[in-house]
């Protein structure tokens, strides 16, 4: 396994005309990485891919994959890289079980055994024409294609798309399969819930630009959570001054309602300190922060 | 390299037999009628009505000295509009499959995922197109000599006549589609594309045919590529226009080394 980063973007730009699709991104995805791109419709999650797949010409910067420069590498980029495009289209007169033929022709190898176990895990009829298909059953045909030649690199655009949710936790296992052979596995998205089922890194970019980029546990830790504080009774809860680290939002009796803004050893050992009678502490609110990112575009204070 | 064949042969191969079928059954049709029109009494509607001689001379791209021969008459196999435009339809229908057809319905992004650079997609889809012609024009000869055994044998023109015209032919073919491989490489909607390339044939064609009756057009006649195909000199004085050979596949060449470096050098965006 390589040392240097699988994906290498430096200040990496696209415009369209006076449009920005992607601005000054530098970024790195590591080998091995279940790395999440989070980022709503129209935020440049695609055009960054396309850079990367040498697609697009960067207008500023480079980004290098596999140790290839991506606009310069031509095919030798692509060898080892499984594609997944978000708007999936395939040749109408292709069965899945002819695209596996192609795509093995193209490729020099043999795809039909692993294209039938993957078919078997995604139950997809082989033998039925595209134009036959549904959207969900397209979907699997282009998982199908991007993940029969074992690539180092997955590169997967909204890849849950169409996918019924026993399908999306059939991909996620494939995935991590994957992952843990080594491949890394780049996923495209705008929900939140997957990528954090699924990945242990993520970045999120909003208006072409990367506003965070770290592993979802940095984030997790850094995530408001609920806190729910019941004290011995309401007097105490009034005489109590919370610390900087805790937000109170509500006080009603002896019950405050607050958010946690830091680490939750603080919070502890803060609590043992007070005449308290029960904590309560909600999961991190990674929804919340997100929907702060997507907003504001900025780094977010959690 | 075998899978990108596979893929644009499994896609081409209807559409060139319909075509190929549809020249040999008109190649067939007009030389079996042709000999059915008696020369002599063409000679005199020629001689009461000038502007038929004007318009037969236009059509077949040579000046007619003397009375009409059968041999004359055969050139318009050649040259008769149907034939022309279905030449014409499938050489523009092959060269605009990509980039332009494949953005235009948004494969592109698997095909190009695939490990080929986009010059071997380039040379495949000549590959292509290039052999699919060949089949094409080669059963519009073989049409054209079936049809012919309708004709006396004293009156058919030399297979090696009828062999040069389909050269001059391939090398129309040739310049149309290096122009239409261009046009695609810059075009992301195929439909545009096609009215484009088409638009320029038929201005081509009609400038061909005005320039028989208007000075003007006589002009700037050269630009049209059908000033470089002019079969009805083949086959009755057994010319052999190299000249028209070279300048049509500049053209085609042009077209297809501008279209390389295009294609090569965008940006493929398909939404």
């Amino acid at each position: 396994m390589t040392r240097d980063p699988i994906i290498a973007a430096r200040g990496l730009t696209r415009r369209y005309g006076r449009r920005i699709g992607v601005d000054d991104i530098d970024l790195d995805v590591s080998a091995g990485a279940l790395f999440g791109f989070l980022g709503p419709n129209g935020a440049g999650k695609t055009t960054f891919i396309r850079l990367v797949l040498g697609f697009l010409r960067p207008s500023e910067g480079s980004v290098r994959v596999l140790g290839h420069d991506a606009w310069g590498g031509g095919a030798r980029v692509k060898r080892d890289v499984g594609y997944l495009p978000g708007d999936l289209r395939l040749y109408p007169w292709m069965t899945a079980a002819g695209a596996l033929a192609i795509a093995g022709g193209v490729r020099g190898l043999d795809l039909r055994e692993a294209g039938r176990e993957l078919a078997e895990r995604f139950e997809l009829e082989t033998t039925v024409r595209v134009r036959a298909m549904s959207r969900g059953m397209r979907q699997k045909v282009g998982l199908i294609l991007a993940l029969a030649h074992r690539p180092r690199l997955l590169i997967l655009d909204e890849p849950t798309s169409g996918l019924d949710p026993i399908m999306q936790d059939r991909l996620a296992q494939v995935l991590r399969e994957r992952a843990a052979e080594g491949a890394t596995v780049f996923f495209s998205s705008h929900t939140l819930s997957e990528v954090e089922q699924l990945c242990d890194s993520v970045a999120i970019v909003r208006r072409g630009r990367i506003v965070a980029s770290e592993s979802l546990r940095d984030l997790r830790r850094r995530a408001r959570r609920s806190v729910t504080i019941d004290f011995k009774d309401a007097a105490t809860a009034a005489a109590a001054t919370p610390p900087a680290f805790l937000s109170v939002e509500r006080r009603h009796a002896a019950t405050w309602r607050a958010s946690l803004i830091g680490e939750t050893a603080q919070l502890v050992q803060w609590v043992a300190t007070q005449p308290v009678v029960d904590l309560i502490l909600s999961p991190p609110d990674l929804e919340s922060l997100f929907r702060a990112y997507y907003g504001s575009g900025e780094g977010v204070d959690a | 390299m075998k899978g990108l064949f596979v893929k644009s042969m499994r896609e081409v191969w209807l559409a060139t037999t319909l075509f190929a079928a549809g020249l040999f059954l008109v190649e067939v049709l007009i030389m079996m009628i042709l000999p059915q029109m008696q020369a002599d009494l063409l000679d005199e509607v020629w001689s009461q009505l000038p502007f038929v001689r004007t318009m037969i001379t236009a059509l077949l791209g040579t000046e007619i000295d003397g009375p009409i021969t059968t041999q004359a008459l055969q050139a318009f196999a050649w040259v008769h509009p149907v034939v022309l435009a279905l030449v014409w339809a499938h050489v523009i229908i092959l060269c605009t499959r990509v980039p332009a057809g494949e953005i235009d319905r948004g494969t592109i992004d698997v095909l190009l995922a695939w490990p080929v650079s986009r010059s071997t997609v380039y040379v495949v889809e000549t590959a292509v197109w290039l052999g699919t012609g060949l089949v094409i024009l080669t059963v519009a000869v073989i049409g054209n000599q079936v049809g012919g055994l309708a004709t006396e044998a004293t009156h058919r023109p030399p297979l090696t006549r009828v062999l040069l015209v389909a050269v001059n032919l391939a090398c129309l073919y040739v310049a149309v589609g290096g122009v239409a491989l261009f046009a695609s490489a810059l075009g992301n909607r195929r439909g545009r594309v096609i009215a484009a390339v088409f638009g320029l044939v038929v201005a081509s064609f009609l400038l061909n045919f005005l320039a028989q009756f208007w000075t003007p057009a006589r002009h700037v006649a050269f630009l049209g590529v059908l000033e470089y195909y002019q079969p009805g000199g083949t086959l009755m004085r057994g010319e052999v226009p190299v000249r028209d050979w070279l300048v049509l596949l500049t053209v085609g060449g042009v077209g297809w080394i501008a279209g390389a470096i295009v294609f090569s050098r965008r940006s493929i965006c398909t939404t």
